[in-house]
């Protein structure tokens, strides 16, 4: 819903009216922003989720005369129990930066013009026709976001999957989420975990997998520390390939190699069955085993297909399999010591502690991702740590809404809101509730993420909408995805926020309202839906994306479809969404309790929510004694044989360093949010590559001088940090990628997991140089 | 309590304190406000002059006179420390502030709370060290960020509210009350008592403990209606 301009006017003038008493008694002219004139304290709080990253923490956002002037974590969220991070505390600033983009604009004679709002709508339909017309319908796409509001995602598939027929819709998370996806369905055959956020508060152990939390998840790292702090007997364990703000933090820090991983996953795996700490009731009542295909490629040429086929197999293979990873042997691959992978063993094995293991891009983003999901798990189900309080495979994510948006939503290729493309009974479900000939869907995937940006360059997709994602930063091997974007007869739509380089490329691009600016849902890690009223008015001809959508659909001829009015289309559509998921393995929170109450987790049964799924203590879907894996044929859960198999390019003699990137703290994603943000920008202003301090003396480099990054890709100049924040081992450099200034992904490699299709970000082999 | 830094300018500004933090306890209604404003010397000597004053007949002459303080003088403090500086490395009242200082970049929490969760001197700084509110929580460069740089990366159009006015009480004699949010900031004694606060903040009978006896938030949100 839309605060009206009438409605705001008459806001402002009842709180000046209210702060008449203030006014009389102004405040000591102190502090660095603006004052308001009104008088001090009173403000609105309202809840809403935070806009970054996907922990999703519970926001209480004051408001005053029509503005967010203040942040206090939301008491009664149990996410974040009232404590952000720097964030989240500053993240209602995002809405005034002085270039936010508020009119329509579109490219002409090379040069982006403002136009009214409605003539950019009718130049997006007007092209989407045409390009369907000449290309056919698998020619337009839209590339969405795990940062899309759930209506947003939801109308986008209607549109794309449902009326026009196309499945060419994607979404930023396959960059992030797509391997958690594939682990949890190849191992559980459901989505999402399976245990929630309460897990921190009862664990005796935290493993984390590459996973530098105190940075990337801070109020869960934060919760894992005042536990320790108060009982005393806790231990966190980070498993990582850089030292890390994390790796200081916790009890112990073990580096692997790169990929290495894989090797370690298993060696605990041997080790737990060597030491005879198998949970043999657990594992007979309720796991099965299982092996797919090897040497499976890394995806790096176009038109590259791979589908796994699952052969089931038994303990004993297991075991023999396991033989080639003892701890002796994965040590030389891995580089991490016996002594070491003994004692992670001996941490899982041990039946009297309850293990919560943590991990999120470095699994994630990883040519073998699926696998090293599958391996976590196999740990946690030989000593059936699963599915309890503490005990805890527990997989973050990175987007605010990228379980709500795109898991739950499916707004992937294959994907349907229930079920995939491929079945049938899926697309008759959809069909019906879309109130579409079930004809319209197609059963046939058409490209991931990768390949979808390459279809753009080859030119099979000529007009491609992106929403709520900034691609020309993110993109892994940029230049040629960018070099595509570009190309003649592409147009590419941007529905943005600020000017960002996906900004610079675009034809058309239409002004977004944000965040709590528009009324909306996120979905965060621990299968919490969390809704927001709309809080301030949008500025400018923003509009939320939902609408925007709505808008061209309705031009398209889909009035039908898309029906709803301006006032209560996010309550309407949240109606029709839920319908897809009306059963007891996925139900969601009718709209009423979801505006009442600071998150409520799915499963939503008979009032309840559900905190660890497949335990019938807890989960009304599961059924008879223990546990029931039920998202699987069987109802068992499925260890998975996965072998080491090495990355896509390894560092060599003319490309001798590995390069690793991720984010810090202050930044978000490819900043054009946080940067904005003044004390985000101040405390990190740009961006630069940490290398370590042997490596940096043997190469003349000192701490700030110019660095030349370079691999077969590209290349990129940045200052060096040596003893920074984050220490990489020999032969290791790590760069943020937050920086459209020094775009390091010119550099990184589009080499993708074959199965989730989720490209690795963390390794490619590059040259280190004096700049 | 940490022993105050034993200097003449500073005894005599702590003495101004005393009465200060008096006036503060004795507070009165509130009256329209009078925009003369006088020099920092002799809003001095005002202040001093009332402390012969008999609180309870004369609370109300004390608070227009207490109307009358400065700025400058609310801003001044035996530490360094002022109000000012307090509010400019916040965005708004009650954001987690910048850190001040250098700090190791490969740091996260050991070293902050060695020094921040009970105070004193720190040699290295020339400085008495404010103590933080919420010493449980560990993590602190996960609210509480180091400044590198003073520019912008885009211009922004940022405003808030203004920071409370102090001072206010609600009936002749009545004890302030807190003009603040208590979330994370439940621990009154870590910046309203000790050398390391803020001046104009600090009250002078830390014994008495028990601050939300007399003391009670008052953030204005909604009018009480049944």
């Amino acid at each position: 819903m839309d605060i009206s301009r009438r409605e705001f006017i008459k806001l402002v003038a009842a709180q000046s009216a209210a702060a008449t008493a203030g006014v009389l008694f102004p405040g000591i002219s102190f502090g660095a922003w603006e004052k308001l004139d009104l008088s001090s304290g009173r403000i609105k709080w309202k809840k809403t989720p935070c806009r970054f990253c996907g922990t999703g923490c519970g926001l209480l956002v004051g408001v005053a005369g029509g503005r967010a002037v203040a942040v206090k974590g939301d008491p009664n969220c149990s996410v974040n129990k009232g404590l952000c991070c720097v964030k989240g505390y500053h993240s209602i600033q995002v809405l005034y930066g002085k270039d936010r983009v508020t009119e329509a604009l579109v490219r002409k004679n090379d040069k982006l013009v403002e136009v009214p709002l409605k003539e950019a709508l009718d130049l997006v339909a007007a092209k989407m026709k045409e390009t369907i017309k000449d290309h056919g319908k698998d020619a337009v796409a839209i590339y969405g976001s795990g940062q899309w509001s759930i209506p947003d995602g939801y109308v986008a598939s209607k549109l794309f999957k449902g009326c026009i027929g196309t499945n060419n819709v994607e979404a930023n998370a396959r960059l992030c989420m797509a391997s958690a996806v594939t682990g949890f369905l190849t191992s559980f055959g459901l989505d999402e975990p399976m245990g929630c956020y309460d897990d921190i508060d009862h664990a005796d152990v935290f493993i984390t997998w590459g996973n530098n939390m105190a940075e990337m998840h801070p109020v869960l790292f934060s919760r894992m520390l005042a536990n320790r702090k108060s009982k005393g007997h806790i231990k966190i364990i980070d498993f990582a390939t850089r030292t890390t703000r994390s790796s200081q933090a916790s009890d112990k820090s073990i580096l692997f190699r790169p990929q290495t991983d894989l090797a370690v996953a298993n060696a605990i795996c041997y080790e737990i069955i060597h030491n005879k700490w198998v949970n043999w009731d657990f594992v007979n009542k309720h796991v099965s085993f299982h092996k797919g295909k090897t040497n499976i490629g890394y995806g790096i040429e176009d038109h590259f297909k791979f589908k796994d086929k699952a052969e089931t197999v038994d303990f004993e293979q297991f075991k023999a399999f396991l033989k080639d990873y003892t701890p002796e042997k994965v040590e030389k691959i891995s580089g991490v010591s016996a002594q070491d992978i003994k004692y992670l063993a001996a941490l899982y094995g041990n039946p009297d502690k309850k293990v919560t293991s943590f991990w999120c891009m470095g699994p994630n983003q990883h040519t073998r991702g699926t696998w090293i999901n599958n391996l976590i798990y196999n740990i946690h189900l030989l000593v059936g740590k699963i599915s309890t309080p503490g005990n805890s495979p527990f997989s973050l994510t990175g987007q605010p809404s990228a379980c709500g948006t795109v898991r739950e939503v499916g707004t992937l290729t294959h994907k349907l809101p229930h079920g995939v493309v491929m079945k049938e009974k899926a697309r008759q479900l959809a069909a019906k509730i879309w109130n579409v000939p079930v004809t319209n869907i197609d059963p046939k995937p058409t490209y991931h993420t990768v390949e979808m940006f390459r279809a753009l360059d080859r030119g099979d997709i000529r007009l491609m909408w992106i929403q709520a994602t900034n691609p020309m930063v993110t993109m892994p091997n940029l230049n040629r995805y960018r070099d595509g974007a570009q190309k003649e007869d592409r147009f590419v739509v941007v529905s943005e926020i600020y000017p960002t380089p996906t900004y610079d490329i675009a034809d058309v691009v239409l002004p977004s309202a944000l965040w709590i600016e528009r009324e909306g849902f996120f979905g965060n890690s621990e299968r919490r839906t969390q809704h927001n009223e709309q809080l301030t008015p949008t500025p400018g001809n923003t509009m939320c994306n939902s609408w925007q959508l709505i808008e061209v659909a309705r031009r398209l001829g889909y009035e039908k479809q898309f029906p709803w009015g301006r006032e209560t289309h996010i309550e309407d559509i949240w109606n029709e969404y839920i319908q897809f998921h009306d059963n007891p393995k996925h139900r969601m929170a009718p709209y009423k309790v979801l505006q009442a109450r600071s998150g409520v987790q799915w499963p939503f049964v008979n009032g309840m929510e559900t905190k660890w799924r497949f335990n019938p203590k807890y989960d009304p879907a599961a059924k008879g004694e223990g546990f029931d894996f039920y998202g699987k044929p069987d109802h068992r859960a499925w260890i998975w044989l996965r072998p080491y198999e090495p990355a896509a390019e390894s560092p060599d003699s003319e490309y001798p360093f590995w390069l690793n990137t991720g984010r810090v703290l202050e930044h978000w994603h490819s900043g054009s949010m946080t940067r904005r943000i003044p004390i985000l920008h101040r405390a990190v202003p740009s961006s630069y590559v940490e290398i370590n301090a042997d490596d940096a003396a043997r190469l003349g480099i000192v701490n700030g001088s110019k660095v030349k990054i370079s691999s077969r890709r590209g290349s990129v100049k940045m200052p060096a940090s040596i003893n920074g924040r984050g220490i990489p081992p020999k032969g290791m450099v790590f760069v943020p990628f937050f920086d459209e200034k020094h775009l390091i992904n010119e550099v990184t490699l589009d080499a993708f997991c074959p199965i989730s299709k989720q490209p690795d970000y963390k390794k490619c082999a590059v040259k280190v140089e004096r700049g | 309590m940490e022993e105050k830094p034993n200097h003449k300018a500073d005894q005599k500004i702590g003495k101004v304190f005393l009465v200060f933090a008096g006036i503060c306890i004795v507070a009165l209604p509130l009256v329209v406000f009078s925009a003369i404003t006088y020099a920092p010397k002799e809003i001095i000597a005002t202040v001093l002059e009332t402390a012969s004053f008999d609180f309870d007949h004369n609370g109300k002459t004390i608070f227009e006179k207490y109307d009358l303080i400065s700025d400058a003088y609310l801003k001044s403090t035996s530490t360094g420390r002022t109000l000012s500086q307090y509010y400019s490395r916040r965005q708004y009242p009650g954001s987690p502030p910048e850190i001040p200082h250098p700090v190791e970049a490969h740091g996260i929490t050991l070293g902050c709370l060695t020094c921040h969760a009970s105070g004193g001197w720190t040699e290295s700084l020339k400085k008495i060290t404010p103590v933080t509110p919420h010493a449980d929580l560990e993590s602190c460069m996960q609210c509480h960020v180091r400044p590198v740089t003073d520019t912008l990366f885009r211009a922004i159009d940022w405003r808030s509210i203004p920071p409370p006015r102090l001072g206010r009480s609600h009936l002749p004699g009545a004890p302030v009350p807190i003009p603040h949010d208590l979330q994370m900031r439940g621990n009154c004694i870590a910046c309203h008592v000790g050398p390391g606060t803020v001046a104009a903040i600090r009250v002078e009978h830390p014994s008495r403990g028990n601050c939300r006896q007399c003391h009670v938030p008052d953030l204005q949100v909604e009018p009480f209606r049944r």
